[in-house]
């Protein structure tokens, strides 16, 4: 299966991102720029990683990037978060799809940019689902939202690492999947979304490490009065999921780690897609390319498409 | 007029203006559906799009959601608000298979009581002519492990026990 995927960038990239960032460290945390530093460190399995938090120069050495860096640690700075997250001005390391998300929380008044340092790293692409830990990052093993980037070179960081050598033209997968699924008749949509929803655990791990689910009180757990049903029953799943997807509409930055994380290879990024791209016909909003104070659900126009309504 | 089948429908309404637009329907013994079961809310902007599912979840065959008119807003910019939320949210539900010929969005003022009248009556015939809505419903009845508990390889197991 192997031999027909290229591999895509060789290893100096990535020693040479991963030597950026631990220089871009040691400067940062020894003149006491920032308190600490958010990064990638290398996982028990090789090839694996671990998002850390770094407050010790000495330990910058621990910082790694590689195909393994899904993670999208903008998590880690947002209220659901706040009892790890460290106190002052902090660094962090961004993918461009890691920057956007950054953008929607600075727009939602959740950060500051002022005590924010950003390290964005220009990023081939991570490994995505079924990638086993000790592959290399191939035209096969890229993740699907990878194949579609638009955002390789990330704009608005504080100091940009790595540079992208040339890359292969990708077939949009997902987009593939996302007109096969607008092409079928409501009835077969139904059918494909029951089937996945039905199989959902409600682990919450799509909610758990959404850098837009910080809600303190997440409306699915409230049983007083119950909005959606918690335990894992088909209808509970298609509501939560249904909801889910209205919640992020207008805010979801794309980083896909609904997807990632999900144990049930639900295909949550197909709903966050649809939504992006109606808001994106309707309103012209994409999200989080710049920080904004209001997204298209949040404001309104009196000339706003009102077809629908009699 | 006997019929085979009554949808159930809710509505969703407001109370400043559609709810009054409802009430004046009454006031004036205009005749319409008594198929449908009106929800007050504050406002528009109040209905969340929860509220839809959840009526769906719990048997119904149609929804409207109906407010005051652009600019009527008792509270300024409610109704503008809905309006881009319920756009977005039917192109959600619709994306999901559902048919949204059974959720109707209006605006019907105070003084709209004949509008009230006809929109009613309109979807209640449209849901009426679609039938039954099924899917919600099926769902609601589904537990994960439906017909599956008399597999082989649990009944296997069960004579091991």
């Amino acid at each position: 299966m192997q031999q027909n995927h290229t591999q895509l960038a060789d290893d100096s990239y990535f020693a040479a991102v991963t030597n950026a960032i631990r220089t871009e460290t040691t400067k940062l945390l020894s003149e006491g720029t920032v308190a600490a530093v958010i990064g990638y460190q290398a996982g028990t399995r090789a090839g694996t990683v671990i998002p850390t938090i770094i407050t010790d120069a000495a330990k910058a050495g621990d910082l790694v990037f590689s195909p393994g860096c899904v993670n999208n640690l903008a998590l880690y700075l947002t209220k659901a978060k706040k009892e790890v997250r460290p106190a002052g001005k902090v660094a962090i390391i961004a993918k461009g799809c890691d920057m956007r998300a950054l953008a929607g929380l600075l727009g939602e008044s959740q950060l500051k940019r002022e005590e924010l340092h950003i390290i964005g790293v220009a990023c081939v692409g991570v490994k995505g689902a079924g990638a086993g830990s000790g592959e290399a990052l191939t035209t096969g093993t890229i993740a699907r939202k990878c194949r579609e980037c638009t955002v390789r070179a990330p704009e608005g960081a504080d100091v940009v690492v790595g540079a992208v050598p040339p890359l292969p033209e990708f077939s949009p997968v997902e987009a593939e999947e996302l007109a096969r699924l607008e092409a079928m008749t409501p009835a077969e949509r139904w059918a494909f979304w029951k089937g996945h929803f039905s199989r959902c655990i409600r682990c919450m791990a799509c909610r758990q490490v959404c850098p837009f689910c910080y809600c303190e009180q997440c409306l699915c757990d409230r049983n007083r009065p119950q909005a959606l049903e918690t335990t894992p029953r088909p209808a509970g799943n298609m509501a939560w999921h249904i909801v889910r997807a209205m919640h992020l509409a207008g805010r979801c930055a794309g980083c896909t780690e609904c997807e990632r994380a999900c144990p049930m290879d639900i295909p949550l990024n197909l709903l966050n897609r649809k939504m992006a791209r109606e808001l994106k016909t309707l309103y012209d909003f994409e999200a989080g390319l710049v920080p904004v104070e209001k997204g298209p659900l949040t404001e309104y126009r009196e000339e706003d498409d009102q077809s629908f309504i009699k | 007029m006997e019929h085979d089948f009554e949808p159930k429908i809710v509505a969703f309404v407001c109370t400043w203006c559609t709810y009054a637009g409802a009430d004046l329907a009454g006031t004036s013994r205009m005749q319409y559906p008594s198929n449908v079961r009106v929800l007050k809310f504050p406002c528009t902007g109040r209905i969340d799009p929860v509220f839809i599912l959840r009526a769906f979840q719990k048997g119904t065959d149609g929804v409207l959601v109906s407010g005051c008119h652009p600019g009527d807003c008792h509270y300024m910019a409610g109704n503008f608000h809905a309006r881009r939320r319920f756009a977005a949210f039917r192109q959600l539900l619709e994306f999901i298979g559902v048919d949204l010929n059974r959720l109707q969005f209006s605006w019907v003022s105070a003084a709209e009581g004949g509008k009230w009248v006809e929109v009613v009556t309109e979807l209640t015939e449209r849901v009426r002519a679609m039938g039954p809505m099924v899917e919600f419903k099926e769902l609601e009845m589904e537990e994960h492990w439906s017909g599956k508990l008399d597999s082989p390889e649990l009944k296997e197991a069960y004579q091991n026990i």
